[in-house]
């Protein structure tokens, strides 16, 4: 099972001997308060990378070194190749960035807010239906942002991430309290934009998003990056697997946990459950988050 | 991508959200209409007049007479002597401010000065007995004009004996330096102008910096910077839409306000509100980006503008600007706006002025743009 779902979400383009985005090193620090202390990753074409981390892990601000708004203190982050110092306005022209404020023009109507956005760009005919259409706001693009719903301008925001048809995508939260509906649409675009060959950088809080739609993750933790790895690796690799077993004997319920993961486990398994009338069987295993606590003594919220 | 392009796409999303901002939509129009409304109430003239009321009303004449009589012309010196029946009459006059006729051309003026001579006042100084001459004045009169009374009956004396004063005084010959506006003063309406055109830039003003901070605490800034827009771009084009709708709306107040008739210099004068809208939109960038919201913004505009508007109320009352004053970045401004509105002075005359207005208006928005590139990169 695990080796069909790992099989499933392998990058639709393999990495090839550019990544799109390729950190080496990074450091940034606001005065003497280091934000991101030398990490590195990189994110190859078409696939999603789940950049897991609490508020202040150093998440934030890697993001806008990418995104060519900050410089970084040390270390170099190329974007497609192009270095992002050096090369700014090249490399922004290739990213679309959805940001984790819904930092929208209210006073502006949504396709307004598109068209804003593809002058910036440059992008003289830019298709505002169509991905109006594809977040489901045709019939509210004339309408003002300030009139939109939280779920609303929050797909508006990933149509203006797409506004410049980008080869990098980098998504902070895009899916933070939405309603279902909206959170579904944003993931099948991402899963879309992937399997179209778009590198994407995928920061959330959802651990369950990560575990749907990441090829791989990597734990932010105090500026540094703790783990990386496909998630179900990670959990296999440091989470806890266990099956827990109920049943009754002389009148009384008993349960015990079997941790599979110690030496005769399956044996133990089977006396268990011949042990009196099976009532359930519950099998337990590692969650992304629980896999980021054992590693950091931190949760993620 | 141009930089053109970026800088022209803010520019027009930036008049769409001004067009759509109620508040400002409605303070902008409303703010001009006040202003051109109190400009139109002020008095269309100074009247810079002394009405002095004289009892006996016969001395009066005497005082003209012999002031007419010495070379003098006392109604071309602004100084109209007014005969009272009795000294009961002129307190009267003085007291209720009433409006009395004061010469020949039928005008009725407000007495502000009294002077009630004893009955026996050329006898007594005639025989060199002491006597008194009451001087009675209007509480709004200045000091200095008690005093000029007081000498004025001393002369009265030394004419009525044809004595010589104990000394020989001699001639003062009085030089006047700039413009001698001695009997015909400029009206408050036209020293309100340029106060009133500062306070028009100021409400535009206001209302960049609203938008600004609003841009900023939304993080919309954020987002048009990870696109291949600088900040020098947006600087620009805030910068570009700042001065040209504050330098717009003071244009219309001072066409509203005919400030380019009765021999303005229309060319200075808008040098000057140009260079006012720039220094203004300056200051909105600084309050704006410092801000952070509408309040924080509104009390940043308001302490930095307080200040600004100083060099206009000095117009109000000459002599006020000290060097102080004189240091302030809108003194240059408001003088050369001055200057080219009211005297119809030309660039030659105002370089100076305009060139000190200039170096501030490019250093205030040089210190916003740096504030809110600084804030781009923090926020």
């Amino acid at each position: 099972m695990t080796d069909e779902v790992r099989t499933e979400r392998q990058p639709h383009e393999p990495a090839g001997p550019a990544p799109a985005i390729d950190v080496r090193g990074l450091r940034y620090a606001y005065g003497d308060r280091v934000a991101v202390d030398g990490i590195e990753f990189t994110v190859a074409p078409g696939e999603v990378l789940g950049f897991l981390g609490p508020n202040g892990a150093g998440k934030s601000t890697t993001i806008k070194v990418i995104t060519g708004q900050l410089i970084p203190s040390g270390g170099e982050v190329r974007v497609l190749g192009m270095d992002v110092v050096k090369r700014r306005s090249e490399v922004q022209a290739r990213i679309g960035v959805c940001f984790e404020e819904k930092n929208l023009y209210t006073a502006l109507s949504g396709e307004e807010n598109l068209r804003f956005f593809a002058r910036l760009f440059g992008i003289r005919n830019p298709d505002v239906a169509g991905l109006l259409r594809r977040v489901g706001l045709q019939e509210r693009g004339r309408d003002r942002v300030a009139n939109y719903s939280k779920g609303m301008r929050q797909r508006l925001m990933m149509a203006r991430a797409l506004i410049n048809d980008p080869q990098v995508l980098v998504l902070d939260e895009p899916s933070d309290g939405l309603d279902p509906t909206s959170a579904r649409t944003i993931r099948d675009l991402i899963r879309e934009r992937a399997e179209a060959g778009t590198a994407v950088l995928l920061t959330t809080h959802d651990m369950w998003e990560a575990d749907e739609l990441a090829h791989r993750v990597a734990f932010l933790h105090q500026g540094r990056v703790y783990a990386e790895g496909p998630p179900e690796e990670l959990k296999l690799r440091h989470g806890r697997r266990a099956v827990r077993i109920r049943t009754r004997r002389d009148g009384q319920i008993h349960e015990e946990t079997v941790p599979l993961d110690e030496e005769g486990a399956s044996q133990r398994l089977a006396r268990s459950m011949d042990d009196g009338e099976l009532l359930t069987v519950h099998t337990e295993e590692a969650t992304l988050e629980s896999v980021f606590v054992q590693m950091t003594g931190t949760g993620l919220q | 991508m141009t930089r053109l392009g970026a800088v022209s796409a803010i520019v027009r999303k930036d008049l769409t959200e001004f067009v759509r901002d109620r508040l400002w939509m409605v303070l902008t129009p409303l703010a001009l209409v006040l202003f051109a409304v109190v400009f139109w109430l002020l008095p269309a003239e100074e009247d810079a007049t002394v009405v002095v009321g004289v009892t006996p009303g016969a001395l009066a004449t005497a005082l003209d007479l012999a002031a007419r009589a010495g070379g003098g012309d006392p109604q071309a010196e602004g100084l109209r002597l007014v005969p009272f029946e009795s000294e009961a009459a002129l307190i009267d006059a003085i007291d209720q401010r009433r409006r009395v006729e004061t010469g020949d051309d039928g005008r009725e003026q407000v007495v502000q000065v009294g002077l009630a001579f004893p009955s026996d006042f050329l006898g007594a100084v005639l025989l060199g007995r002491e006597t008194t001459v009451r001087v009675y004045v209007d509480a709004s009169v200045p000091p200095e004009l008690r005093g000029a009374m007081a000498g004025a009956v001393r002369e009265a004396a030394y004419a009525a004996t044809g004595s010589p004063p104990p000394v020989t005084p001699p001639d003062a010959d009085a030089a006047v330096l700039g413009v001698d506006r001695a009997a015909q003063p400029v009206p408050l309406r036209e020293r309100m102008r340029p106060l009133l055109a500062f306070f028009v830039l100021l409400t535009e003003s206001l209302a960049l910096a609203s938008l600004l901070a609003s841009e900023v605490a939304s993080k919309t800034l954020s987002a048009v910077l990870a696109t291949p827009t600088r900040v020098s771009d947006v600087i620009a084009a805030k910068g570009f839409v700042g001065t040209t709708l504050a330098f717009g709306q003071a244009v219309v107040l001072l066409l509203v306000t005919q400030a380019f008739a009765f021999g303005a210099n229309p060319l200075p004068l808008l040098a000057a509100v140009a260079l006012g809208a720039l220094l203004m939109a300056g200051v909105a960038l600084l309050t704006g980006a410092a801000g952070g919201d509408f309040m924080t913004t509104l009390f940043l505009g308001v302490a930095l503008m307080i200040p600004l508007t100083v060099p206009a109320f000095a117009l109000l009352f000459p002599g006020s600007d000290s060097l102080w004053v004189r240091l302030l970045p809108s003194y240059g401004i408001v003088q050369a706006m001055v200057g080219a509105g009211t005297h119809g002075h030309g660039f030659g005359v105002l370089a100076g002025h305009l060139a000190t207005g200039a170096a501030w208006a490019a250093t205030v928005f040089a210190a916003g743009g740096f504030v809110l590139a600084r804030k781009a990169r923090t926020a």
